[in-house]
């Protein structure tokens, strides 16, 4: 005998339990926590890189790979925390993996935790990780097109960062377009052009971070 | 492929509710999907059919219904569906708008069976 029985509950509902947990302790360690997604290739781990001794708060790294833990070596040179976590096939990172982490990162002290996300602009954006708030990075030479393709990360971020602006002299990326698809998404979220070789950008990049700590820590008193 | 990660979390959250309610088969899984989350019915159901194999959701029908996006615009006050995924209003072109459906990601109903009591 078989019955129809009504549900009605959330598909991701046992993953937001992990979720709700990280973001519980981010909430009484007072740090703010941001999942970093794009594509392979678009500029992370570089914009992680860049920002070491720019900022006035700490900060350390979740790195989210498949395999290898390049990206976690990267940041080590550059003298900044990281714990690699590898997903081994899996095209994103998910709050259980993330609260495990956190158990062997000594977080005590740190103002900003970043959870770079695998390369990929569909899956990470499903998947909430019990961050303050996702942040989209696009490179100029993935081309214009890709808020549209992929609405569901830009309509989500609470900011948009277009990396790889030196090379708008040698490539085909039409800016206007790019930044009116993000506006019809995600009307809010500011767009921050960046030069991570050169540095520019980083500026604005690090002050919208502190903004968002220091309101995180207002609300919080 | 996010069919697939999203396949494992329906396998995962109808494991859980089995356990819970000591249910043993699932015959069928009634989904809403919003049309925001970009889902490819046959896809998922091809997903889901792999990482059911050994599970009370081994065979199991999923019947997916899909939402539209739905908004209502705060500019001229007028409620729109879009075809497409962004969130300008198609009456004025403000981008001031409020979802009201399209991110939906829910199990709706199951049809199950519980243990046979001899």
């Amino acid at each position: 005998m078989s019955e129809i029985v009504t549900i009605q509950q959330a598909v991701m509902a046992e993953d937001e339990k992990y979720a709700f947990r990280v973001r519980e302790s981010m909430r009484e360690k007072k740090i703010l926590a941001v999942n970093i997604i794009g594509s392979p290739g678009c500029g992370k781990t570089t914009l992680l890189e860049a920002m070491a001794s720019r900022t006035d708060f700490s900060f350390a790294v979740i790195e989210g790979d498949l395999e290898t833990s390049r990206d976690a070596e990267r940041l080590a040179t550059a003298k900044i925390k990281a714990l690699q976590i590898n997903t081994k096939g899996l095209c994103h990172l998910e709050a259980h993996v993330v609260e495990k982490a956190l158990s062997s990162l000594d977080i005590d002290s740190l103002d900003v935790l970043f959870i770079e996300n695998v390369g990929n602009l569909v899956c990470p954006a499903e998947f909430d990780l019990g961050e303050d708030f996702k942040v989209a990075v696009s490179s100029t030479p993935e081309g214009a097109d890709k808020p549209l393709k992929y609405p569901m990360l830009f309509a989500q971020a609470k900011a948009v960062l277009l990396t790889k602006m030196d090379l708008l002299p040698y490539i085909r990326f039409d800016k206007e377009m790019f930044l009116r698809d993000v506006r019809s998404l995600n009307p809010k979220a500011p767009v921050i052009e960046l030069d991570l070789l050169s540095g520019t950008g980083i500026e604005k990049w690090v002050s919208f971070l502190s903004e968002r700590l220091r309101e995180k820590r207002a609300h919080a008193v | 492929m996010h069919e697939l990660s999203l396949a494992e979390a329906i396998n995962k959250t109808v494991k859980e509710l089995c356990a819970r309610s000591e249910w043993v088969r699932v015959r069928r899984i009634v989904l809403k999907v919003g049309h925001m989350r970009q889902v490819d019915a046959e896809l998922l159901s091809f997903a889901f059919d792999v990482v059911a194999k050994g599970t009370v959701s081994e065979g199991a029908e999923l019947s997916i219904l899909e939402l539209p996006i739905v908004f209502r615009c705060h500019a001229c006050g007028k409620a729109i569906g879009g075809e497409g995924t962004t969130f300008a209003c198609t009456n004025c072109g403000s981008t001031n708008v409020e979802l009201l459906s399209g991110m939906e990601l829910t199990i709706e109903s199951m049809e199950v069976e519980s243990q046979q009591v001899l």
